[in-house]
């Protein structure tokens, strides 16, 4: 039995690492696509295009505008009318307009002063940011000018400093995040699609006939189809861990990397297995592709990488637990990023246990059908 | 008989039409698919971040302390999870996930404030998602400088100088396109981007491939048809189906997601057909240069589908990204779709703004296009 089990076990890796096409893809997906995915997933607001309308050219105003400074502004021209705006605006080079009347001087002196910021809603979430970002820096200008009147009473008057401190990313650097988070999404796609096309492959070719003819048990194949993904994927995610994320990005790696890599290796197998449950639905390629499709978007959207879950509504809170893809990111950065150990992440584990089970058991059944 | 122009293109077309409709649960799959995605993701999908998990510690317990931990609560932001009395209880929560955010009262902070001089407090804030970071701080300064200016607004009035009139610098805030602020008008359109960006053409990376893989390509080659009639003869029903898709996309997105549309439809629809022209193209590119079917479509992913889900603005205005990223944003049809797509929806503007993204659009088929003819080779081996 082990020797039959082996035996296939060869032929699939062999069919793997002969297959040089797929190989390549493989490697670019955790060196190219991690390198280039750190540098796009940007949701925060870093170098927000801002145009500037300028009535007042007065001191006060230049003053003002010289606040909007990076990282979180870049100013990105001076337009002379209103017309101009609305051109800037209307063709996407600014997302934020910011215009100082001509009274701007004599007002900022005696109160009263107003300056209008029209911002590009079509980015509701940046331009909810930019949003707060100016109000605070409405805020502090008045109280320096009022500080100012008031004849030098700085800090002489009630005033609260926030003095807000970032742990883990003290600089908020995106790639650090986004790096590790398309490695953790690229073990989620790899693994599935590896495993499913293994299998659809020998469907398509009619191959899938000759193996159930073999003294080969349903549950041998099915070990055969995952192992080398349960081998590979892991491996070539530490890889990319250490090579890119770590290598070229420079994230701080703090956490335990055996424990990463074990609970690694029980997930890309649960995915494996419903990598395997899909093609066993399909048909052919097309069909397959569809399917996974279907489910891999859906399980990405709801990982808590692009919302907060506790900004879900109900709804999606629970359906964002069956997502194996949930526990599988929170539990890689509380491991890898903030350096948690087990009792951090042992929710994360049972979480990715328990969807493992489920599938693998799903999905061995189906295999188990084959031979009826 | 004389041959009509185009009658060779015609008849492979047909026959790929034929085989599309015999396999119904494929071009089902093909057009439930995207219909679903858009459904599941406009319904659900919201980027917004409210209620962020924020713990208190606080050392004063003064009326100060209590208005200023209000102010934080009662606004949307913020969902109040505990209050904690340690500052290493608060580290640990943030450590563990369930706060991520912690505000840190000291002991003097009402008695600094009734006596009219100011005070610190600590904000810890979790970066670990730099995005969330980001929003968490920029909400907690923007409240805090609303605190401020109550504060200095009620000692100004204390010292009888409290006009509200004479509040040094006031902003005004006006958001156009998208007044509401709400993020199903900026992701159902940008989700129509990339969905027409993954279907379309891993349908179409495997029709010539497929060919190769079953041996009917040999039946091409010794055809009379062209390398054009073979490409176009191939891209036709395909376009159909992406433009089907589209039809379908938009007509939920208007009457389904009531998403604000302003602009003109036949320009968003022209944009839309060079768009399917040119996505079903990279799929046929991709499938003339691979041997397998398999190979195909990983390439689609990663060359086509996932540049086209990060770099084209759908999350990030391209101007924000860095110099990499603005770089890979410039050379994706996506980027020129989507600023079509968005304009169309919530900007509105005559047709001349958008002449340029649509002339990128179409050199973009003609590069596409003429690669593909270079690569298709009536050759064997």
């Amino acid at each position: 039995m082990i020797s039959r089990l082996a035996a296939m076990i060869r032929k699939e890796c062999s069919q793997l690492f002969r297959d040089v096409p797929i190989l390549l893809f493989v490697i670019w997906a955790f060196t190219g696509a991690v390198y280039t995915g750190g540098h796009g997933m940007g949701a925060e607001l870093r170098d927000y295009p801002a145009l500037v309308l300028d009535l007042s050219r007065s001191a006060e105003s230049r003053e003002l505008l010289s606040r909007f400074r990076a990282p979180y502004f870049r100013i990105v021209g001076y337009a002379g009318s209103d017309a101009e705006l609305v051109r800037w605006l209307d063709g996407g080079r600014a997302s934020l307009a910011i215009v100082v009347p001509p009274d701007f001087e004599r007002r900022a002196q005696r109160g009263g002063a107003r300056f209008q910021v029209i911002s590009d809603g079509s980015q509701s979430m940046s331009a909810t940011i930019a949003g707060a970002h100016i109000a605070s820096i409405a805020g502090r200008y008045s109280v320096e000018l009022l500080e100012a009147r008031l004849g030098g009473a700085r800090g002489r008057l009630p005033q609260v400093d926030a003095r807000v401190r970032v742990e883990y990313n003290p600089n908020l650097v995106e790639t650090w995040f986004s790096g590790l988070l398309e490695v953790l999404n690229q073990v989620t796609m790899i693994a599935m699609l590896l495993a499913a096309a293994a299998m659809v492959r020998e469907r398509e070719r009619g191959t899938l006939e000759h193996l159930l003819v073999t003294p080969l048990r349903p549950w041998e194949l099915f070990a055969a189809k995952v192992i080398p993904v349960v081998v590979l994927v892991p491996l070539a995610a530490l890889g990319s861990v250490f090579g890119i994320v770590h290598g070229v990005f420079g994230t701080p790696i703090r956490g335990s990397v055996a424990l990463f890599y074990a609970v690694s290796v029980v997930y890309v197998f649960a995915l494996a297995s419903l990598g395997l449950a899909i093609a066993m639905l399909a048909r052919n390629l097309g069909q397959a592709m569809l399917l996974l499709l279907l489910i891999l978007y859906p399980m990405m959207l709801l990982s808590g990488a692009f919302t907060p879950p506790e900004s879900m509504g109900a709804f999606m809170r629970y359906a964002s637990l069956a997502s194996p893809v949930r526990h599988y990111v929170d539990f890689g950065y509380q491991v890898l990023f903030k350096g948690n150990g087990l009792a951090y992440v042992w929710a994360d584990i049972v979480g990715i246990l328990v969807l493992g089970v489920a599938l693998f058991t799903i999905s061995i059944r189906r295999f188990a059908r084959l031979t009826r | 008989m004389r041959r009509l122009p185009g009658d060779r293109a015609l008849a492979i077309a047909r026959k790929e039409t034929r085989q599309l409709l015999r396999d119904p649960a494929y071009l089902g799959l093909a057009i439930v698919v995207p219909l679903l995605l858009i459904l599941l993701l406009g319904y659900q999908l919201s980027l917004d971040v409210k209620g962020l998990l924020v713990a208190v510690v606080d050392h004063d317990r003064s009326r100060w302390s209590r208005e200023y931990v209000d102010g934080l609560v009662h606004s949307e932001y913020f969902r109040l999870v505990g209050m904690l009395d340690s500052p290493e209880e608060a580290r640990e929560w943030v450590r563990s996930g369930r706060a991520r955010v912690v505000i840190d009262i000291p002991p003097d902070f009402g008695r600094r404030l009734s006596a009219g001089r100011p005070a610190t407090l600590g904000v810890t804030v979790d970066g670990s998602f730099p995005a969330r970071g980001q929003i968490g701080t920029g909400y907690v300064e923007a409240i805090n400088a609303l605190y401020n200016q109550r504060l200095l607004r009620e000692h100004l009035a204390r010292h009888g100088a409290g006009d509200d009139r004479l509040w040094p610098v006031q902003m005004e805030l006006a958001v156009w396109y998208n007044p509401t602020l709400e993020s199903k008008n900026f992701i159902v359109p940008g989700m129509l981007v990339v969905i027409l960006m993954i279907f379309p053409p891993l349908l179409s990376a495997l029709l010539i491939v497929r060919e190769r893989e079953s041996g009917t390509i040999l039946n091409l080659y010794c055809s009379p048809a062209g390398r054009w009639d073979i490409l176009a003869g191939k891209a036709l029903p395909y376009v159909a189906v992406s433009f089907l898709d589209f039809l379908l996309i938009f007509a939920a997105s208007i009457w389904l997601f009531r998403v604000r549309f302003v602009g003109a439809v036949w320009v968003l629809v022209a944009g839309a057909l060079l768009y399917s022209v040119c996505t079903v193209g990279l799929g046929l590119l991709i499938s003339t240069l691979t041997r397998s079917q398999l190979a195909a479509m990983l390439a689609t992913f990663l060359g086509a589908v996932a540049p086209a889900f990060t770099f084209s603005g759908i999350f990030t205005p391209p101007a924000s990204l860095d110099a990499v990223g603005r770089f890979v944003s410039r050379l994706i049809p996506a980027t020129y779709f989507m600023d079509i797509v968005r304009g169309s929806y919530l900007k509105g503007g005559g047709v001349v703004a958008y002449v340029p993204s649509l002339l990128i659009l179409m050199l973009y088929c003609v590069v596409i296009y003429v690669a593909a003819w270079l690569a298709l080779r009536k050759r064997l081996g």
